[in-house]
């Protein structure tokens, strides 16, 4: 990287994963509450850090991500948006299409740049400072066709363009970018965060480090008191990607969110990894960017450019999955006899 | 499913629904667990390997003796590197490190040399080649699929932005074909079999591009001779669908026999212990999974210290 002056930095793009127990609570949501009511469904998707050096976590919808039945309101309402260390929430939104139709002739441009605008407007107005999740906010389209019991799905993770893009002028394994003092203050910190219940599903947040080593964490919101208290401040976040070359998409939003709110253009960030739910310094990267935005930004009536549509398999294609043989009662028949 | 299996599975639903839960600890006699014990099992797991957490799953599924918050254990994207066909050179090189799994599954062979997994079993026929995965959960031999999956996006979504990696596969290394069959990931579940009264392995695959794995095609990367055998595929009793599952009929009896081996050298054995064997034995019989416990388990059953204050 060294030798390498500057580059533009690029991002990892986040990948989803939808679990059985999604698609099965989807079908009776439809069936027994939706009926043909095309609303869009509010949903939570999962994340964590990389928590193995060889592959990247994703964006994980389970059945608890769509929200309670009426029935069960009551008990489950707590129990939902709650999260842990594995399972960061991050809120969502479901377009489901009756028509296979209407799936194909949603506007997907329109849609993504309505969330796009909702993630702008949390960064104007201060939310996602408190709840920095929103940073990471995503997108579903489907459409279940419930008499084959086959879902034809397309995710999109939101991300605000910087224009012009962000310079790389250095990105390393963290390991190397600390003295050993400070790496072990860094990983008892993040220790700490990740183990205590009201830090551990924050997944943005403020490494600061002071002139005795001592490093500490903190929420986005105390950026004023930590630039002004502390020798070195990295902005760190969780890191879905495992590339050593690269840092994952949520720092997309938080990069659009550092330089548009606090005006910093020369930026640390810490892409927080792990390995076997530990800390580890030689896969977690510290990078630092070079990020000018145009004045277009100062504008309030402005909204950035935003991408994020899921590839599948290299192509813009949206995915497909078919539950006929754990759901159809024919199958299920044949296959106990 | 074979019926034997289904007539079973109707049995231990029946018994399980009028009997009631293990109230009173006979681990150290048959090698089982009480609730309680495999709840405070399963906080040492979460502790010592912070990759596991407890959850709740399926609200229909909830079982009334567990804790709501503590039905089952967890641990999600474990990547499976190898195929078991390609297991056994890693098997003969390690061979000093897997000390006391040895002891372990010897135990096991004297027990029972048709079921359970032994040493030995490990090495796999050289001639067992892994054919081809089809990748959509059941879909592969779908007729009546409508093709927009494949339908590749007109004008409608214009996206050119040099700031995204080009990349698409969860690729390990370098992307050549041989890789990319290697980067399989699974969700692995502990869940408490009320019948046998022991921890239970579940297993859920999901293929290079995050799809659902068929169970089927889970047992590719279960070595052959437990396929079917030790690993079978049933319903979850926490989630939706099919799973694979190291099957907990001869659990009880292994864990008894450990625990005499460990008396016999004079080891106090704890019930923190036993859900590290179940995965050390999922990971040593079955699959080659890069399970965060696994290591530091065998490291710390390596230190006799550390095993007494298991």
């Amino acid at each position: 990287m060294a030798e390498e002056e500057e580059r533009k930095l690029q991002f990892a793009p986040f990948h989803s994963l939808a679990d059985e127990g999604f698609w099965r609570r989807l079908c009776s949501l439809k069936l027994d509450t939706l009926g043909i009511d095309q609303s869009p469904i509010p949903i939570t998707g999962f994340y964590a850090p990389c928590s193995h050096a060889q592959v990247s976590n994703h964006l994980t919808l389970l059945s608890e991500s769509l929200p309670p039945e009426c029935h069960e309101q009551s008990s489950l309402a707590s129990t939902v948006i709650r999260g842990n260390r594995n399972r960061c929430p991050v809120p969502g939104i479901l377009y489901n299409t009756n028509t296979s139709e209407s799936f194909r002739t949603l506007d997907k441009q329109s849609l993504l740049k309505a969330e796009a605008k909702k993630i702008w407007d949390d960064i104007q107005s201060g939310k996602a400072e408190e709840e920095s999740a929103v940073l990471s906010r995503f997108l579903l389209i489907s459409f279940a066709d419930l008499k084959k019991w086959t879902f034809h799905y397309w995710f999109a993770f939101p991300a605000l363009v910087l224009d012009p893009p962000a310079t790389l002028t250095d990105l390393r394994p963290a390991s190397q970018c600390f003295s050993l003092e400070e790496a072990e203050s860094l990983k008892a910190a993040c220790n700490e965060w990740r183990s205590s219940t009201p830090t551990s599903d924050v997944p943005f947040f403020l490494v600061c480090i002071a002139s005795n080593s001592h490093a500490t964490i903190s929420f986005l919101r105390d950026w004023e008191d930590c630039q002004s208290a502390y020798q070195k401040v990295l902005f760190g976040f969780y890191d879905p990607c495992h590339l050593p070359n690269h840092p994952g998409w949520p720092l997309r939003n938080f990069l659009a969110l550092i330089s548009s709110r606090w005006k910093v253009e020369k930026i640390s960030f810490l892409c927080y990894r792990e390995e076997r739910g530990f800390p580890n310094l030689d896969i977690s990267l510290v990078g630092e960017a070079l990020v000018s935005v145009s004045q277009a930004w100062d504008d309030p009536q402005f909204i950035p450019k935003a991408v994020g549509w899921e590839l599948n398999k290299g192509k813009k294609a949206s995915r497909c999955i078919t539950l006929a043989n754990s759901m159809d009662p024919t199958r299920l028949a044949i296959s106990a006899a | 499913m074979v019926l034997s299996q289904k007539l079973h599975e109707a049995f231990k639903g029946t018994v399980e629904r009028i009997t009631g839960p293990r109230t009173v600890s006979a681990f150290k006699e048959k090698g089982v667990l009480s609730i309680t014990e495999f709840i405070i099992a399963g906080d040492n797991l979460v502790s010592k390997c912070p990759t596991w957490s407890w959850e709740s799953g399926e609200q229909s599924k909830r079982k009334s003796y567990l804790p709501l918050e503590k039905q089952y254990l967890i641990t999600r994207n474990v990547p499976c590197l190898r195929r078991a066909a390609s297991v056994e050179e890693e098997y003969e090189a390690a061979g000093v490190k897997f000390f006391l799994t040895m002891k372990i599954t010897m135990a096991e062979t004297k027990l029972d040399e048709e079921n359970l997994p032994s040493m030995e079993t490990l090495y796999i026929s050289k001639n067992k080649t892994i054919q081809s995965i089809p990748s959509y959960f059941g879909g592969e031999e779908e007729e009546d699929i409508p093709d927009i999956g494949d339908y590749n996006e007109p004008d409608n979504l214009i996206e050119t932005d040099a700031a995204s990696l080009q990349s698409t596969y969860l690729v390990a290394h370098e992307p050549d074909d041989d890789n990319i069959l290697k980067t399989r990931t699974y969700d692995v579940s502990i869940t408490y079999d009320k019948y046998y009264q022991t921890p239970r392995v579940w297993l859920t695959g999901y293929d290079e591009s995050r799809m659902l794995l068929q169970p089927e095609l889970v047992l590719e990367d279960v070595s052959q001779d437990h396929a079917r055998k030790t690993v079978t595929i049933e319903d979850h009793p926490h989630l939706y669908g099919k799973h694979a599952s190291v099957h907990p009929c001869r659990h009880g009896a292994v864990m008894k026999k450990i625990i005499d081996v460990l008396m016999s050298h004079g080891v106090e054995p704890q019930i923190q212990f036993v859900i590290f064997i179940s995965v050390q034995h999922l990971h040593d019989t079955a699959i080659r999974l890069e399970i965060g416990s696994a290591v530091d388990v065998k490291d710390q059953l390596k230190q006799r210290d550390l095993m007494l204050r298991l």
